[in-house]
Parts: structure tokens; sequence; C-alpha cells
């Protein structure tokens, strides 16, 4: 039994155990367990990210179903995104297994449940990232997709349960389409291993890929919530209980990427994303890019819209889908890079501001920007959580998101694609805007009276939050230590390896070094904290009651929070762009349904159907008759 | 190997003196059928292994092909018969006060049934199938709800209107080449069968047959007529007698072997038959339409594997029908005792957790969805439909995946019902588990067992429905004699030239 097979296992044995034996109180760190185990497994597999010489480590089963080969092996970016998976995972567990399984909220089911699906969508990510053929991948893509679903569908509410459908039909369609995409293969090439679509890109027409590139796309992208696909993923993903929606934004959306990559980029490469669409200068890579580019802008700025703390959080989950898109998308090492990194960033730091949201949650009981405010008193540490999370999605030095994403603009820039860079510019300008408003209208301005009285979340749930921010802080100083493992999948995958140090890269256009870049921010933070500490005039705390507008005192319950409507100028200027063009596409193709199963069901309300196969049968009498006469005999 | 005539006798014979038994001895009458169905279904099960690698030929009456009838045994229509004896004896009417005649009429049909499976001869074939059609008449009338004498006379008609264009299809065929047995037809049909008339012929046949396989646009008689019959029978009807209809399409298939042109047709019709199911089913909002438009689209996509040519159709067409005869029986079977409208399965999932999981399992197997065996039956269509390499089949498969994606939606509406909480208002869904309801559970159970195993079944299937459309093994085995002397001739058509002539001398 390899090392793989220890993790599959692993996760496939401890979720059925825990079907079993879950709801014994015994059993509330088992969780936690298993996932410490499966990091430990991960580190063994390591070589695969050290190593230069290791390309694949290989499971030891072999099934043959229906005369194919099902194989199963983990590569580089594999481990890559199981570390992210298990460390979410690792996270959620066990902020759910503390004091968060005693307290109930509206609508989710009891703790146990919540880890129960959590391990199932482990062990069946796990299991997707080991496909070594597109039988296997597309198992494993169905079990993922249901699991995810189940999830989502844990809350009781029926909103809730209508956004977990409505995501399973997307789902279901972008099964289709990988389907169709498999069904093509298979009929050119016979068999469904990942070197026959490499062969059909070597033999068959381009053009042929050029589709098979496009249906990949569609399915891997309704995943990855990408526009046009992206109107499940927001109220879906908002809707999940707490803990489990952290882990699902951090890295379920993310499957799609890790199969783009699989598929298009190591599978099919640029010779099918750089070639000309039905003999016009437009390509599959630029096409691709546009999309998403406009996934980083539009759901940004509806991001920005919205008053309920979740569903800016996963409004901002389908904008970053674009960034990690449109660098790996450029195929170059610097963009790559980039890209392959966002997704690591993004994890921890999506799932420190999901799990900071959901501790306001449980103590004031609502997630609703416009009824909160000042909590920065009450919960410091969850606002420091929250604090480091919007830099890292920001964008901003010193967190990790800075990184990536200055490694994304670079290559746009080196690329010659200015405009793609503009977007995504207005894409992070959004972003910044609507995350100052999330921690604005959640911890800073005006304390409501009746949160007064609120204390900090326990250290169970604090824990795995600050030690997602420390991840975030270390690997924005020094980047280098998350570059060396994105070098590796780069090689393995195909594409240009980036020169890296531990600081950040080096490039004959211009380096980065993040070491030096946080150690003069921290200077000049440290500068001006000595000016306005030691060289200032005295200063005095007080009550955060004490507060006066025009020298007059503002009582507690006189509001002055400003929450509602936030960017009112902002929106004056684009508020006419967003028409909801999506929804309307989605609307027309429900009313195209609708309207066809009217027309079925019409003719199928027939007073006498006989008639009909009659008059068939007269059609073909005549025909008969007169066309050719019937000869009686031999 | 002539004791299998009695897989069809033995139910004939008990139909017709069981009024008699009845006068007699009540006690025997009551658990006469299902002993007769009994016997027979360990008579199929033994001859399976017997036929599995050589099927055999029961000449009735020592009257040689092709005068005499020829009942066809092989491992198929043993299949078939295990599976028809099972269905019946599943949806028997136990109860105490069913009438004497509602047992005859069950015997009557599972006897045509049997005949209809292993008859080797069209008009042997077409006498089954009308007996099966006329006895369950019968059975819908008894047995109907008080709201269905119109449905049933609808349906009435348009059985019998499509019964009068087979036996015209048949008449046709007859005049053109002057035998009914189906080896021998399919023999001639290169040579005497290649013309318009005999694609009329064949047109007219299937469109007849077509209105007991729910095949568009002669299948509007499915809604209502599941909604007015009991769910048990509903579970026959749409688990068997359907299944049975294709299966004489089948056969005049193979015989006639037509080409692109008239498969492409039927492609068509199977591609209107899976939208206009799907379509309407997710319009529907009253569980048996819903479950009957899902029938119609699912034997919709049986027709759509007919039409690929050659025996990986026959093999899809079979996997097909066995797949949807668990799931659909199963269905009908578990909503029994369930309130008609969908939103009162609020609560099921608290009320009977297991009752629930087998609705789960039947609607992620209908779906397709892996690890289940629908997924593993749809992806050999998606394989079979993508290796044609036209357009037109190409386009069957963009409809194929574009139906399941409206079926998710449909079914997904039920599960979602079925695990809401119950609303204090509502009285609860369920209250016990009923015995049709743990059959269903059983074929649940066969499913996920099968599940476990598919490779194995999926290569024993394969391997019967190659002997479906091996025709050569078909005329060996009811033309033994006239075979074996013309063996070392090397070409079909010189064989068929010779055995035409020695035919032509025996009729003369």
């Amino acid at each position: 039994m390899t090392i793989l097979d220890e993790l599959l296992v692993l996760g496939i044995a401890a979720s059925v155990l825990f079907m079993f034996a879950g709801r014994f109180k015994l059993m509330r760190f088992f969780a936690p367990v298993v996932y410490v185990g499966m990091l430990l497994i991960l580190i063994k597999m390591s070589v695969l990210v050290s190593d230069p010489s290791v390309i694949q480590i290989h499971s030891s089963l072999q099934l043959t179903i229906l005369s194919m080969n099902l194989e199963l092996r983990y590569d580089a970016l594999s481990w890559l995104f199981a570390l992210i998976t298990v460390f979410a995972a690792l996270a959620s567990s066990i902020y759910l297994s503390g004091a968060y399984a005693k307290g109930h909220v509206d609508g989710d089911p009891p703790a146990h449940v919540i880890q129960w699906v959590l391990l199932i969508n482990v062990a069946t990510m796990l299991l997707m990232l080991a496909s070594g053929d597109f039988i296997s991948l597309f198992i494993s893509w169905e079990l993922v997709s249901w699991a995810s679903f189940w999830m989502m569908a844990l809350n009781h509410k029926s909103a809730a349960r209508k956004a977990a459908v409505k995501y399973l039909i997307y789902a279901m369609a972008g099964a289709m389409m990988f389907l169709a995409a498999l069904g093509l293969i298979y009929a050119a090439m016979g068999s469904l291993a990942y070197v026959d679509l490499i062969t059909f890109v070597m033999q068959q027409p381009l053009q042929q890929s050029v589709l098979l590139a496009i249906l990949f796309f569609g399915a891997f992208g309704i995943k990855m919530a990408i526009l046009p696909f992206h109107l499940w993923q927001a109220k879906a993903y908002a809707e999940t209980p707490g803990p489990g929606a952290a882990f699902l934004g951090a890295i379920s959306s993310r499957m799609g990427m890790y199969a783009i990559i699989v598929v298009l980029v190591q599978l099919m490469g640029s010779r099918v994303l750089n070639t000309g669409l039905a003999d016009t200068p437009v390509d599959l890579q630029m096409i691709f890019a546009w999309i998403a580019a406009l996934t980083t802008i539009i759901p940004t700025f509806i991001a920005l819209q919205q008053h309920d703390a979740k569903k800016l959080l996963t409004w901002h989950g389908i904008g970053q889908g674009g960034y990690m898109l449109l660098g790996v998308i450029m195929l170059d090492s610097i963009g790559s890079a980039g890209g392959i990194m966002h997704i690591f960033n993004y994890a921890s730091y999506q799932a420190a501001l999901f799990l900071s949201v959901v501790a306001v949650v449980y103590r004031t009981g609502t997630s609703d920007l416009n009824q909160l405010g000042g909590l920065v008193t009450r919960m410091p540490l969850s606002f420091l959580v929250m604090l480091i999370g919007i830099i890292g999605l920001a964008g901003l030095p010193p967190m990790s998101g800075f990184v990536s994403k200055w490694l994304i603009y670079r290559s746009l820039i080196l690329n010659g694609e200015p405009l793609l860079f503009v977007a995504v510019v207005i894409g992070t300008l959004g972003t910044i805007l609507s995350v100052y408003k999330l921690i604005h209208n959640t911890f800073l301005g005006q304390l409501r009276m009746e949160h007064q009285e609120i204390r900090e979340v326990p250290w169970s749930m604090l824990l795995p939050m600050l030690v997602l921010v420390s991840i975030v802080f270390i690997t924005g100083f020094m980047p280098g230590l998350v570059l060396q493992w994105i070098a590796q999948v780069q090689a393995v995958v195909g594409l240009p390896v980036v020169d890296y140090h531990l600081g950040g890269i080096s490039d004959a256009k211009g380096d980065l070094d993040m070491i030096w870049v946080s150690l003069i921010l921290f200077y000049g933070f440290g500068v001006g904290a000595l000016i306005f500490y030691f060289l200032g005039g005295p200063s005095r705390r007080i009550h955060q009651y004490d507060n006066y507008a025009g020298g007059h005192f503002l009582t507690s319950g006189v509001r002055y929070h400003y929450s509602n409507n936030f960017y009112p100028g902002l929106m004056h200027l684009i508020g006419n762009w967003y028409q909801g063009f999506f929804v309307w596409c989605e609307k027309v193709i429900y009313s195209v349904i609708s309207f066809s199963a009217q027309l079925f069901e019409n003719s199928y309300r027939q007073r006498q159907p006989a008639f009909l196969l009659i008059l068939i049968a007269l059609v073909c009498l005549f025909y008969l008759i007169f066309e050719h006469p019937v000869r009686v005999g031999n | 190997m002539n004791e299998l005539a009695l897989l069809v006798v033995f139910p004939l014979l008990g139909a017709f003196l069981l009024p008699a038994i009845a006068t007699i001895s009540p006690f025997i009458s009551r658990y006469a059928g299902p002993f007769i169905l009994f016997t027979v279904l360990i008579l199929a099960a033994s001859a399976y292994n017997t036929v599995a690698l050589s099927p055999a030929a029961i000449h009735l009456g020592g009257f040689m092909a092709p005068l005499g009838i020829v009942f066809y045994i092989d491992p198929f229509s043993m299949m078939m018969a295990v599976i028809i004896a099972l269905m019946f004896l599943l949806v028997w009417p136990w109860k105490a006060d069913t009438p004497v005649r509602l047992h005859s009429l069950y015997l009557l049909m599972a006897a045509s049934s049997m005949g209809l499976v292993i008859s080797g001869d069209l008009f042997n074939l077409y006498v089954f199938y009308e007996l099966l059609a006329v006895s369950s008449y019968g059975v819908i009338a008894i047995q109907s709800s008080r709201s269905a004498p119109a449905a049933s006379l609808r349906f009435v008609f348009l059985s019998a209107a499509g019964s009068v264009l087979f036996l015209t299809g048949i008449a046709i065929i007859y005049t053109l080449t002057g035998t009914l047995n189906l080896a021998h037809l399919s023999m001639l049909a290169q040579g005497q069968l290649n013309n318009f008339a005999a694609y009329a012929a064949l047109l007219l046949m299937i469109a007849g047959v077509g209105v007991k396989a729910e095949l568009y646009p002669v299948n509007s008689w499915v809604a209502e007529v599941y909604a007015s019959i009991s769910k048990p029978l509903a579970a026959l009807f749409a688990g068997l007698m359907s299944k049975l209809a294709v299966i004489v399409i089948l056969r005049l298939i193979w015989m006639m072997q037509p080409d692109a042109q008239f498969l492409h047709l039927l492609l068509i019709l199977g591609m209107l038959g899976v939208l206009s199911g799907e379509l309407v089913a997710w319009k529907a909002n009253d569980m048996t339409r819903i479950l009957s438009f899902s029938s119609i689209a699912q034997l919709g996509l049986v027709f759509i594997a007919l039409s690929i040519p050659s025996e990986n159709g026959v093999f899809l067409a079979v996997l097909l029908m066995l797949h949807h005869w668990l799931v659909k029986s199963g269905l009908f079977l578990l909503i029994t005792q369930l309130h008609a409208d969908p939103t009162r399965l609020k609560g099921l999932a608290q009320a009977s957790p297991y009752m629930a999981l087998t609705f789960l399992i039947f609607i992620l197997s209908l779906l397709g969805v892996p690890p289940f065996p629908g997924f593993w039956v749809k992806l050999q269509l998606v394989m079979g439909l993508s290796e044609m390499q036209q357009s037109i089949y190409y386009l069957a498969l963009g409809v194929v995946l574009t139906a399941t994606v409206i079926e998710a939606a449909y079914l997904m509406r039920l599960i979602k019902q079925m695990y809401s909480p119950q609303p204090a208002a509502m009285p609860l869904p369920l209250q016990t588990v009923n015995s049709q309801q743990r059959i269903a559970q059983f074929f649940a159970l066969i499913l996920v067992v099968s599940m476990l195993f598919f490779n194995p079944v999926n290569q024993q299937i394969k391997q019967v429905a190659a002997m479906i459309s091996d025709k050569v093994l078909v005329i060996k085995t009811v033309y033994p004699r006239y075979y074996d002397s013309h063996h070392h001739l090397q070409q079909q058509a010189s064989l068929d030239k010779q055995l035409s002539s020695v035919f032509e001398e025996q009729r003369l």
C-alpha cells in the first residue's frame, strides 16, 4: 500500500467510521485528528514538491471497468491542492468542534453532521486530485459536486435548499458538457486515458480540439462560477452552514481551476489555446482571458452592493476566481505562478474572513451589515483576523495577496495586454472598496446598544483563525516558501518555471523582494508609531460611547453610524450598468424550457389519438398503393 | 428442451382452468396462480444456464420451419422469462377477496408475455401481442379507479388501431416473401425486403407496436392510464409491458436490418420522445404524471439506442431496458400510499429514512450519477452515440445530455421535498411501510449490488446481446439440417439462394 493509498483510505475509512460513531461526545475531536493525520501523510509525500526527479506517486489499486483502466496518482499539482484542502478542512473542523458545537445557529444541523459531510467532501476531493484518467476524473468530479451539494443542503431553510438545487442543476449541466467532451475523445481515440487527449490534439484537426477546449472550459467554468455561469455560487455558499461555507469557498470551487490546469494547460497546452478560432486572429487564450477579466470586475462590484456579510464574501469568491484563471491562462512563468499562488493565498484569507464573519454571527446572531458596527473593542482578535484578511484580499503589502496579484499584473504588462491590466486593476479597486465596507460596517463605527455585552469568541474558534492569518502574513513576508512548491508544479504541468527566491521572484525586467518591502513598510509604521506615541501630545483613553458632534453630546441611542448605501457616488456612476443582464439570460433559458414544455404537453392532449395513428397508416398505404404496386404471389 | 413450451402452456392452462378450480376449491385457486408462476420461474432460470452457450429451437408439433411455428430459446428470452415471472409474482393480487377472473387475466398476461419473448414466428408474435393487449384491457378495467373509463377507452382504441396496423404490416411482409418465420425472413431480407413496400410495412408495424412501447407521438395514453390504475399495476406496465413491446420492435429490426435512413427516423422519434418526456415531466406536479413522462423519456433513450446499427445498439437497448425496469418499477411501487402531490412528501426523510434513501438511490441511478449503474449505462450510450461520428447522432447526444439536466431539475425537486422538515399543519406522509414498498427496497438492493459487480454484469449482458444479433447463429439453430448440408458455402448470398430454392421445393 503506497502513501497515496494511505491518504485515500484514511479519508474514506474516517468518513465511514464517522457515519456510525459521529454523534458520540468522544468523537468530537476525531475529525481534526484525522486531518492532522492527513497532513502528516502529505508531509511524507512532500518529495513531490521538493525533489524534481519524483514526478508522480502512484496508487497500488488497479481497477478495470468496461475495458478501461482507472489510474490513481498524485503529482505536485495534486499535492498543492491537497495541502490547501486538508488545511482548510482542519481549520473549519477545529472551529466546529469547540464551543460552536454547543451553540445552535438557526437552520443548521448538529455540528457532528457538518463534520461528517466535511469529511466526505475532503475524501472525495482527495480522490479527485488523484485521478489519472478521464473516467476516474469524471466519476470523482461528480462525487465532489454531489458532496458540495450535500454540504449546501444541510441548512434546513427553504431558501438555502433552493440555492443548493440551483447549484446542482448548473453542476449537472457542467457534467454533461464534460461527458460530451469525453464522448468526442472516445469516438476518435477509442479510450479515455490522459494520453488519448494529447494524441487527439496532435492528430485531429485543430478546430476539433478547439471545440473540446470550449466544452471543457464550460464544464470546469461552471464549477468555478466563471462568468456567465456565476449566478449559482454566491447565494448557495452564503446559505451553507458557517464553517462549511469557509471550506467550500476556500477550495471547492477551485476544483474547477485544478481541472483547467490539468486538462487545458497540461494536456492540451498552447497548441490549442493559441489557435485562431475558425481562421480568425481571436484565439481561446484571448477569449478565456477576457472572460476572466470580466469575472474579476462584475461580481466584485456586485459584492460592493451587498449588505449581507456572507454574500459579500461569496461574491468576492467569484471575482477572485477570475484572477486565478487570468494568471494561469497567460501560460508564462510569472503569470501562471501568480495564478496558482492566488489559489493558495485566496484559500487562506477566504477561510480566515469567513470564519471571522461566522464568529460575529455566533456572537451577535446576524450577518446583516446594517445591523452591526463598532465591535472592534468587544472582539479585538476577530477584528485583527478580519483586518489581515481584507488586506490580503485587497492585495496590499505585506500580505500574500499582494504577491500573487503583483505577479499577475506584471505578467499582463510583460505580455503586452494593457487593457486586461486596466481591467484587473479596476477589479482590485472594487475589492478594496468593498472589503473596507465589510470591515467598517462590522467592526468600526458606532457600537450598537444590544451588542454592548458581547465577548470575544472562545479559543477553539480563535485558534484556527489566528493560524490562518499568520499563514497569510508569513507567506506574504516570505513568498519563496510557497513559490518553491509552485515552481515544481509548473515543471510538472509543462509551464515555464518561475525564478524564485525566499523573498519573491527574480526577473530580468524587475525583481520582487517581499522581505525588503515588508521591512520598509514596518519601518515606516515604526517611525509613525514613534512620532504618534512618544513625540505627540498627551493622550487619554475614553469610553466608546463618549462622542460629540458639533459640540453636542451624542447619546448611545442616537444612530450616526454610516452603513447603508455606502458608496452613493460610485453607485450613481455605475448603477445603471447593472441591469441584471445575466439574471435576464437565466430567465430567458427558463422561459424557453417552459414554453417547449407547454408545446409538448399540448401535443399530448389529443382527444382521439387513434386518428393520428390511422392518418400515418393511410399515408403509408397511399405510398404503397400508388408508388409501388404490390405483386401478389412470388 | 421441449419442456420449455410449458413456459407458455402452463400459465395458459392455469388461466382457463382457474374459474373451474375455484368452484371446487377456493383455497387451491388462490394459490394456484403464484404456484404456476413460481414453477415457470424455476424452469426459465434453469434453462438460462443450458442455453447460455448454444441457443435451442423448439419446433412445435414436430412441424419443421417455415411451415411450423418455432420457439427460439436463447439466453435473452430466458432472462426476460425470469423477469416476467418475477414481476407477475411481485404484483400478484394477494388479497383474499380478489375475483378469480382477475387471477385468470393475470395468468393470461403472463402466458402471452412468455410467448412473446420466445416466439420465432412473426404471426405468432402478433397473436401473443394481441393476447397480452386484450388481457391487459381486462385487468385495467377491473382494477381502475372510477375516473378511469375515458382514459382506458382511449387506450383501447389506440392500442386496437395499433394492432390493426401491426397486422397490416405482417400481411404486406407475407405477400412479399411468402413466409412468416423470423429466421427465414432475416435470410430473405437482403433480397426481397429491400424495397419501399417492405419499409412501409416495417413503419406500420413499428408505429403499431410503438403504441405499447410508448413511442412518440402515439404515447399520449401513458399519463392518463398510469394515473388511473393502481401503482403496482403501473409498475407492471411501465416496467414490463413497454419492454415487451420494445422487444417486438427489436426482433422486427433484427429481421429486416433496415438501412441508415430508417434508423435515422427511429432516432428522431426517440429524440422527440426524450425531449417531450423530460419537458412535460418537468412541468408536472403530480407524482404519477412525473413518473409516467419520465418513463416515456427513458423509452425514448431505448429507441435512440436501437437506432445505432449492429450489435452495439442492441446491447445498449437491452442494458437501458433492464436498468429502466429496475428503477421505474421500483419507483412506482415506492409511491404506493404516498400522496400524489409532491409537496405532501415533506417530512418523509424524518418519518422513514430508509424510504427516503431508497427513493434517493433510484433517482440517482435514473439520473446517471456515478457510481450507480445508471451512470455506466448512460456512459456507454454516450460512447456508442459518439462512435457513429455522424452529425445526427451528435445531435442525439446533445439531446440526451440536455434531457439529463432537465431531469435533474425535476427529480431534485422531489428529493428537496422529501428532505424538507415537515410543516406542523400537514399530516405525516407515511404511516408504515407496506409490502410493495418493501419490494421496491429489494429492487434498490439489487441495484446497489449490481453497482458493486457491474463489470461482470455488463459482460454477461454484452454476450447475451451479441447472441441476439448473431444472424448466423439464429439460422443455424432454427434450420440445423439445411445449414449443415450447406455449411461449406462461403457466401451468404448463395446460401440464401440455396436455402430459398429448398424452401420453394418444400412449398410446392
